[in-house]
């Protein structure tokens, strides 16, 4: 009970804190360009720690080390690609498309190519990338919520959806840069602190509470565990075990001793399952059985194989796609601060990569059931008070999900402001409070996905958010800027295909966790198939519709590697946005300005 | 929303600035600099995220070789990625601030004049 005094007082305290910088920064933010780019006068550093909080979502802060403690050592490529894909950015797209002087990916599309009809694709796959990345922030607020309180898990969902749509429509973008800011240092600190501790916890007393894990690296439970599990999950045993289970074992009631022998046993809903003390340890379907397989990357053959490289190629590739990533970059004042920009981001990530994956690592020793029933989402949430089972634990685990929540808050208002901001500009008038219904609107169509959709692990369906923005707006910016051959006409199949193959891919994962696993696990990892058909789609249409090229291609190419402060749209959305003093200013300096004709 | 506000306001002369610094000799060699640092460096490093991935899966004798105590091959080269992905985009900033840059600055001058 006093953990969830605890954990709820710090929640409070961060959701406050958000509001607080909300408000603070909102009174100054009155126009459009204020709400959509805050003036392009964030500092660098500020806004590399801006990126990284936004950026750090559920599935880096719950999700990275849940994953370590399932999967072992090939967890590890979600943060090296979470991180590698900055790299990607930075060499393609970061000062190119920061001189190109968009405000949007659709703002870009269209500079670029010249098409409204591309513009209107472009506006979807932002919308359904930035939705799909929205769902697992929601869900895992509620996981939180649920681990700590017990209260159903709707509940989390919707605070967050409330807290976030509030706050982005008192203030918009600026306020969210200071808010993500401070986001990032707050998160740092609620995974860094705890993950000291701990682990100081752990070199004094390496054995206490600890499994013995035995020499053939079979893990085991250290004291006799009662675990109850809430979703069905498939278990797959090892080693012949005898144990008590209350509720659906393999699609029959069971009540009372069962005795397992080795195979795979589908656990029902609400089931309590009762483990002696040194009995082994049963594993989620997929997860690697024993030590030994944890430590050692790479041991499902050539699917695995696949797999991971289709990890690499989604998390490599889809993060200069991800339209709240991107539309910070614009906030950059020129194409070297928006290089600078990247470089912190990378030193920022990685370090904060260090203390989930350690925190992985740790839950494998202390919270074996959460193997069993499969929520190792909630490892770093349960590790503290696993480890410290006194008022100290108490504290770290209020600090976890304090620094949970804080993620769940800074990416959906990140996302929410770069879904909104294109919704309103691309399909209302772009007036401030278009804006403000947009945001409205995104709150409630994410909030009912949410609730809609099967749970999963947070890092899969935002692997699934990457992969699409590698299979959309990947290629669309790699040859927008360094091709000069692309035609709208090219980019658009481009997009329709990989895109389409990628939500297909998805539903029907969908579909198939609901009837029985069926689909192979290409079908969650679609990104090594998806993003060379799209790249080849748009390359091979372009070719052929070459008449549709833009006239002045060599012009906006030149414009977009050349010289930093010509931004060819720029002026345009000093015309729509900008204020009179502005606008002045660009009357003076037209001939330099607009020479782009269409 | 289309780009309806954009005024065809090309003069010739201003247009021809444009072809001109398309055509010179600089901007080839901006581009020719950015494009030989951008695409070598990208391949080298998939390609070094691929092998890991490899040498992961079928090397498995190589990779648990013992190097200290408990640390074996693998997870050094795995660690490696991390270092790696840091060191190129140091060399990447620094390439960009020391070749493309100033290069990039006179071309502006050029084509802006000094009135800006």
């Amino acid at each position: 009970m006093n953990t969830t005094i605890w954990s709820l007082a710090g929640i409070g305290a961060v959701a406050l804190v958000t509001f607080l910088l909300g408000y603070v920064g909102s009174r100054k933010a009155n126009t459009t360009p204020d709400f959509l780019v805050a003036r392009r006068s964030v500092p660098a550093t500020r806004n590399a720690a801006a990126i990284s909080g936004e950026y750090l979502s559920a599935a880096s802060f719950l999700g990275v080390a849940g994953l370590v403690l399932k999967d072992g050592i090939d967890a590890l490529w979600y943060p090296i690609g979470f991180t590698a894909g900055y790299l990607a950015l930075l060499l393609f797209v970061a000062a190119p498309l920061r001189r190109s002087g968009a405000y949007t990916l659709p703002d870009f599309a269209e500079a670029r190519l010249g098409s409204t009809n591309l513009r209107h694709f472009c506006t979807f796959f932002v919308v359904c990338i930035g939705v799909l990345y929205l769902v697992p922030q929601l869900q895992s607020a509620g996981l939180t919520l649920t681990t700590i309180t017990g209260l159903p898990s709707w509940i989390g969902a919707l605070a967050v959806t409330v807290i976030v749509v509030v706050n982005v429509l008192g203030g918009g973008m600026r306020a969210i840069t200071l808010v993500q800011a401070f986001q990032y240092w707050g998160k740092l600190f609620a995974i860094a602190a705890p993950t000291f501790v701990l682990f100081v916890v752990f070199l004094a007393s390496p054995s206490q509470g600890t499994q013995p894990i035995d020499d053939n690296g079979v893990m085991r439970f250290p004291k006799s565990e009662v675990v109850e599990i809430k979703e069905s999950v498939r278990l797959r045993v090892t080693e012949p075990m005898t144990l008590r289970a209350e509720g659906t074992v393999d699609g029959a009631p069971a009540n009372g001793s069962v005795y397992w022998r080795e195979g795979r046993y589908e656990i029902g809903p609400n089931t309590k399952l009762s483990f002696t003390a040194g009995s082994p340890v049963p594993v989620v379907d997929g997860a690697p059985p024993n030590n030994d397989s944890w430590m050692r990357p790479q041991v499902g053959g050539i699917w695995n194989l696949f797999e991971t490289y289709s990890l690499i190629f989604a998390t490599f590739l889809g993060t200069m796609g991800l339209p709240h990533v991107l539309v910070r970059f614009y906030t950059n004042p020129d194409g070297k601060a928006a290089r600078r920009t990247a470089l912190h981001v990378l030193y920022l990530l990685g370090l904060f990569y260090l203390f989930p994956t350690v925190l992985g690592v740790l839950s494998r020793l202390y919270l074996p059931r959460l193997l069993v029933n499969g929520k190792t989402d909630a490892a770093v949430l349960m590790l503290p008070e696993a480890m410290v089972p006194n008022l100290g634990g108490q504290i770290l685990g209020a600090i976890i999900a304090a620094g949970a929540f804080a993620a769940f808050l800074s990416t959906s208002s990140g996302l929410v402001v770069s879904v909104a901001g294109v919704v309103s500009t691309d399909i209302m008038p772009g007036k401030v409070r278009d804006f403000r219904w947009a945001t409205v609107f995104t709150g409630m169509v994410a909030i009912g996905l949410a609730l809609l959709l099967p749970r999963s692990d947070a890092s899969l369906t935002v692997a699934m958010s990457f992969a699409l923005a590698a299979s959309t707006f990947c290629p669309l910016l790699v040859l927008g800027i360094w091709w000069r051959g692309l035609t709208w006409v090219g980019a658009v199949c481009g997009m329709i295909i990989g895109g389409g193959a990628v939500i297909t891919a998805y539903a029907l994962s969908v579909v198939s966790s609901y009837t029985g696993h069926w689909a192979p696990g290409v079908f969650t990892q679609p990104a090594l198939i998806t993003v060379p058909i799209a790249f080849l789609t748009m390359i091979v249409v372009s070719k052929a519709t070459r008449r549709r090229r833009p006239q002045d291609v060599n012009q906006i190419l030149l414009r977009l590697h050349a010289p930093d402060p010509l931004g060819f749209i720029k002026d345009r959305d000093i015309a729509r946005f900008g204020t009179a003093e502005e606008k002045a200013r660009l009357a003076e300096s037209k001939p330099r300005g607009s020479t782009r004709s269409l | 929303m289309s780009t309806a506000e954009h005024t065809p306001t090309d003069s010739a002369p201003d247009a021809q600035k444009w072809v001109d610094v398309q055509n010179s000799p600089d901007f080839a060699q901006l581009k020719h600099r950015l494009r030989s640092f951008v695409f070598p460096v990208s391949g080298l490093f998939l390609a070094w995220y691929l092998i890991y991935v490899l040498l992961a899966d079928y090397a498995h004798g190589f990779m648990s070789t013992k190097v200290v105590g408990n640390i074996n091959v693998g997870l050094i080269l795995g660690l490696l990625q991390f270092v790696s992905t840091f060191v190129i985009t140091t060399l990447y900033v620094r390439h960009a601030n020391k070749n493309l840059d100033p290069l990039a600055e006179k071309l502006r001058h050029e084509l802006e004049g000094d009135a800006s």
